[in-house]
């Protein structure tokens, strides 16, 4: 018994949970777009970084205090999607993932070339954990605890944005847009709250990450980071709220059993790479009626 | 009501809609015919609003919408029923007619799911679900239905949202002739609503039974402009179909 307890308790064990509750923020926040909406947008990361950073620099910059850094995180991410979804809601879907990945690589592009503001490749070390309540979260068990309120919160909020009307307008126009404009929906505007909605949620996850690792760096906004939440949503089915729930625990747990095989740590990367990308390819293959729905025209 | 005046529409330089002319009054039904590619659903879609004229203007109930999107035509009262069906097959027969109603009176705040609002929006898609006989069904994916209940939502939906002008492209087109009954019923029932409609057929003898008014396009012009009997008289008709008498014979 008190073996299961140390389990629990293991900084491991507490370390996988914060990861989950990270990549619940950033895939349901996806989902929003990505599968209520059928935007496929690449841009998810780079709302991710810019919630990342706007709180790394005022906490280490300005030592702003948690609250103002959350907020400021969650507003930079929306005004950002606002921004991007002014040029690029204007694109049709394939060019509309193009101009998102480009957006996104620019972003990446400032985090390592600005380096007065971003301190380019070395990234931003020394954010200081939280002060609140007189919890110290320097403990990763206290941080893990702050961490599972925002997560249950902003699953709620998901869950009451996906069945409420303006989920129900989002997945009306992505099925058939001409059929929603005629029923009077603005369908630009359905598009550029979810755009909002879906990246403050992103910025969330980038503040939180960047108060748990303490530091943070370009490389953690990387395409391949894009490409694991693209995965969580696509094999949890896009538009699934349960759904990616539960392929965020799976996926983020999955190559965790290689940690325990004899396996050179030169490998393990790669091979957890392998793992994702087959499971992404294998579902793309098998799902791709449902996956990529013809679209419908007038 | 709806004025069309000298309305062109051209596609990569091919000429589609070539002056189109005509006026609407309130309540009136309108049959528009004419043989594949004359520019009948061209035509919807520029009144619509999915497709810009290049020249000409578009006035609805005394408001110039030439320049108006698509989801500003439809708040101004007009309803659009698509040839391929314009409903939304993968969500319930109840949540169809909720984006209608909800686009129309306002949707319920979503951090209250059980608002007053919420429960009137809903009771109210299932009184016209009701009406068209499918209130057992509203739970139902969309995708479940046959073609003629289809279109029996469809156009449900258009009511519910507001229109008062209804242009319905092609409405019997894939359903079976039981359920063309129906589809006629509920296009009677917006009739006796005082709801203005035209309405696009190929068959001239099915809308005769409720059109005052038949108008023949052919190679994106108006032909024909008159009451269905006389259109259906007119030797003009039969060339537009079959081609002149000379052409016939060589």
């Amino acid at each position: 018994m008190s073996l299961l307890f140390e389990a629990i308790t293991s900084e491991y064990t507490i370390h996988l949970c914060v990861l989950c509750g990270l990549y619940l923020i950033l895939a349901q926040s996806l989902n929003l777009t990505f599968g209520l909406g059928q935007l496929f947008n690449l841009a998810h990361v780079a709302s991710y970084a810019v919630g990342a950073y706007t709180t790394a620099l005022l906490a280490t910059e300005a030592e702003s205090p948690f609250w103002v850094c959350v907020t400021a995180s969650v507003l930079t991410s929306g005004v950002f999607a606002l921004l991007l979804g002014a040029i690029a809601l204007r694109l049709s879907n394939d060019y509309f993932a193009i101009g998102t990945l480009a957006f996104s690589s620019v972003v990446s592009s400032l985090l390592i070339n600005w380096r007065s503001v971003t301190h380019g490749v070395l990234g931003i070390p020394g954010i200081p954990r939280p002060d609140l309540l007189g919890a110290d979260l320097y403990q990763n068990s206290h941080f893990l605890a702050l961490m599972s309120i925002f997560v249950v919160v902003t699953q709620v909020l998901f869950y009451l944005l996906y069945s409420s009307p303006f989920g129900r307008a989002l997945r009306g126009l992505a099925e058939y847009e001409q059929a929603a404009l005629a029923l009077g929906r603005d369908t630009r505007l359905i598009r550029n709250f979810a755009f909002f909605f879906s990246s403050a949620g992103a910025g969330l996850a980038g503040s939180l990450f960047a108060y748990y690792l303490s530091y943070i760096d370009p490389s953690s906004f990387s395409l391949g980071e894009m490409v694991f939440i693209l995965t969580i949503v696509i094999v949890g089915r896009p538009g699934s709220y349960w759904g990616v729930i539960a392929a965020t625990i799976f996926l983020v747990l999955l190559p965790e059993p290689l940690r325990f095989l004899q396996i050179d740590s030169a490998y393990l990367g790669p091979a957890r790479q392998l793992i994702h990308a087959t499971l992404l390819f294998s579902v793309v293959w098998w799902k791709r009626r449902v996956l990529f729905p013809q679209q419908r025209q007038v | 009501m709806l004025t069309l005046q000298d309305l062109h529409v051209s596609f990569h330089g091919t000429r589609v809609l070539q002056g189109v002319t005509f006026s609407v009054t309130h309540g009136e039904t309108v049959g528009i015919i004419g043989p594949n590619g004359c520019g009948k659903t061209t035509l919807f879609n520029c009144i619509s609003g999915f497709v810009d004229a290049s020249s000409g203007t578009l006035t609805f109930q005394n408001k110039d919408i030439s320049r108006l999107p698509p989801h500003q035509r439809a708040q101004s009262g007009l309803g659009r029923v698509f040839q391929n069906f314009g409903i939304f097959r993968e969500m319930t027969l109840l949540e169809n007619l909720l984006i209608a109603i909800e686009a129309k009176r306002g949707a319920a705040n979503p951090l209250f799911p059980w608002s007053k609002r919420a429960k009137k929006n809903e009771a109210l898609a299932l009184s016209y679900l009701n009406e068209v006989g499918l209130a057992e069904k509203a739970r139902s994916k969309a995708s479940s239905l046959s073609g003629g209940q289809m279109r029996l939502l469809e156009i449900t939906r258009t009511l519910a949202v507001g229109a008062d002008l209804f242009l319905l492209d092609e409405p019997t087109a894939g359903v079976s002739p039981k359920m063309k009954e129906d589809v006629v019923a509920i296009i009677k029932r917006l009739q006796t609503l005082g709801k203005t409609i035209l309405i696009i057929e190929h068959d001239i003898t099915f809308i005769q039974k409720f059109c005052s008014r038949v108008i023949v396009l052919n190679e994106g012009r108006v032909v024909l402009d008159d009451i269905p009997e006389r259109v259906r008289a007119d030797e003009r008709l039969k060339d537009i179909y079959f081609g002149r008498d000379e052409e016939r014979v060589t």
